[in-house]
């Protein structure tokens, strides 16, 4: 087992400590075996349903390394394929997302339907084929793809559990977000794609850190409480900024699979789009439901490459690895379908304000990335450090009474999102997908 | 927006310095002579980019890099740069605008509409950037000379290194 005793160096697990060897952000090796491990190997998220509504329909991305794209079908199922001719492996799509009646390669000329079979071979007559390519030549399916609620997830690999019991307990957590309105989600048009030189890991860490929030973001808070102030704004032009500076009700949570999250009480959650329908979904759901959505901001992160949250705005954010020291991170504004001008226009403003490169807060994040990006080549101090919570009172599955109000049960919580449990949790799972992977 | 038909785009020499002299107190950081470059009510607007050719068109339904309703907005990224609090913003990168064809376009209620192209070269910890893209001015007249009352930034870079804050574009 000498791939087993590689990969269980870079973690250091004993009791008390939670260390992680810093060579896990650099190391070409283990980049290339979390690749095919995780980003071709397992669970993925791809994109959301309403970005391929209508028939013909696609949106084109990366799974690892390989090109796919999704589209809608005629039979309203959402398909995927890998981005490539079934002859010599041209691309089949031009743009990132757009809509076509037949995907035609521009290479060769061959025709495909929407359901990826080939329709059309030019020159078929004159080819001499020894075999019908018709009947040979169909697109590559991805091997697996599951929908949970809007949310779009594909697997390389067609021997992975069902997509429910991958997501296991942070389902209720995605259904927080997309209860929010009657008629789901939607993603808003316009998106901001950033590079980060640094490791993927760093950005699926950031997206759950508390503990760094009251440091990196309290000029955002200052900024925009100086705002507030001098202009006089009030209500929805307001930003809830009291969980930047501290001191309010948080958590952590360890949800299995590598799945983490935060969340930190909004100290007046009447500042949030998400205000105006309070007494709507006080009528359609459980109390402890409601508090969660309203009053509570929530960062969920999937591992291992999408980030949902529930703060000033709504966001999904979903992480694309390049290389070691390279990420590409895109963000996309998502809304319940319906919410009034206001609440639409409100939640844009917030989002603009803090979650872009271009933004207020964002940007201090990338910075603080990088910089760890540079630190962590200091090699000769190998480790980083998260022990923070090692002797907190942490609750397990069904001790926490907290989330089993919307029905979730965490594999470990605790009660103060400084805290780093989620990490241990992370790079478990981290640990046993690559000396599982075969 | 409704232009008013014009034969010829034609230079201003008014104009043309008005948005020369921003590039020069962007490049000098000189923070305040810029913010006094806009009219309290000026909207800054930086447009995402909704697919390969379109920018999005309505900031009240479509996501932007930056949509900055009033001055004060600008405001707050002085606040910020100031406060020497921001991890993107210390050390602060260098900057070197250089803006071209500045030309009035058109004429809207009293307002000049001035399209110009504008390259920034970058230089901070992250390395060297160069981005571009165009300026859409709205200059309005008054007492104290001309002013901003709008400015709309296109940048034509996708997938974006560093930080892109007002005085990056």
């Amino acid at each position: 087992m000498q791939t087993k005793s590689r990969y269980a160096a870079f973690v250091d697990d004993a009791g008390t400590r939670f260390r992680v060897d810093r060579a896990v952000y650099s190391d070409p090796a283990v980049y290339e075996a979390e690749i095919d491990a995780f980003y071709e190997g397992g669970w993925l998220y791809l994109c959301h349903e309403s970005q391929v509504r209508a028939p013909g329909e696609y949106f084109s991305t990366l799974m690892g390394r390989q090109p796919v794209f999704l589209v809608r079908k005629r039979d309203g199922t959402v398909g995927g394929f890998i981005n490539a001719c079934s002859h010599r492996a041209a691309t089949l799509v031009p743009y990132q997302s757009g809509k076509v009646g037949t995907f035609t390669c521009r290479f060769h000329g061959w025709v495909f339907g929407l359901d990826g079979r080939l329709m059309k071979v030019k020159n078929e007559e004159s080819g001499d084929y020894a075999v019908d390519p018709r009947a040979e030549f169909s697109l590559t399916p991805i091997p697996r793809l599951a929908i949970y609620r809007g949310f779009v997830f594909g697997s390389l690999r067609a021997d992975v559990g069902p997509l429910d019991d991958y997501l296991g307990p942070t389902r209720p957590w995605i259904d927080l977000l997309v209860d929010q309105s009657p008629d789901g989600l939607e993603v808003l048009p316009g998106s901001s794609t950033y590079v980060v030189r640094g490791n993927w890991k760093m950005q699926a860490e950031n997206g759950v850190d508390g503990y760094h929030v009251s440091t990196v973001h309290r000029v955002f808070a200052a900024t925009v409480s100086n705002r507030e102030a001098k202009l006089g704004l009030t209500g929805m032009a307001r930003t809830e900024s009291g969980r930047l500076t501290g001191n309010v009700a948080s958590g952590g949570y360890d949800f299995g699979n590598g799945h983490m999250a935060i969340w930190a009480q909004h100290t007046d959650p009447t500042k949030r789009p998400i205000w105006q329908q309070k007494e709507r979904l006080a009528s359609a759901f459980p109390a402890a439901k409601v508090d969660w959505m309203i009053n509570r901001g929530r960062n969920l992160y999937l591992f291992p490459n999408l980030l949902l949250m529930d703060n000033p705005s709504t966001q999904i954010r979903t992480i694309q690895p390049i290389a070691p020291d390279r990420a590409e991170v895109t963000v996309r504004c998502v809304a319940p379908v319906g919410e009034s001008k206001a609440a639409r226009s409100a939640r844009l403003r917030k989002f603009e304000d803090f979650y872009l490169t271009t933004g207020m807060a964002t940007s201090d994040d990338l910075a603080a990335l990088e910089s760890t990006h540079v630190g962590g080549h200091g090699r000769t101090a190998r480790w980083n450090d998260f022990a923070r919570g090692a002797s907190a009172q942490v609750k397990h599955g069904a001790e926490d009474t907290d989330g089993a109000g919307i029905g979730s049960a965490p594999d470990a919580m605790t009660g103060n999102w400084d805290h780093e449990i989620m990490y241990r949790g992370f790079y478990r799972n981290w640990l046993r997908r690559l000396e599982t992977h075969a | 927006m409704s232009l008013t038909p014009m034969s010829l785009p034609r230079f201003d020499a008014d104009a043309a310095t008005l948005v020369w002299h921003e590039a020069l107190l962007l490049d000098q950081k000189a923070w305040e002579a810029w913010l006094a470059l806009y009219t309290e009510d000026a909207v800054f607007w930086m447009p995402a980019w909704k697919n390969e050719l379109e920018t999005t068109t309505d900031p009240e339904n479509e996501l932007n890099l930056l949509y900055l309703p009033n001055r004060a907005g600008l405001e707050d990224r002085v606040f910020r740069i100031e406060s020497e609090d921001s991890y993107a913003s210390v050390p602060l990168d260098r900057t070197t605008h250089v803006v071209g064809n500045p030309l009035v376009i058109g004429e809207e209620a009293g307002e000049l509409l001035v399209a110009a192209s504008w390259l920034c070269h970058v230089y901070g910890i992250r390395g060297a950037f160069t981005r571009g893209g165009r300026y859409d001015y709205r200059l309005r007249r008054t007492p104290a000379g001309l002013r901003i009352a709008r400015k709309k930034v296109t940048i034509i870079d996708d997938r974006l290194e560093g930080p892109v804050d007002v005085f990056h574009v």
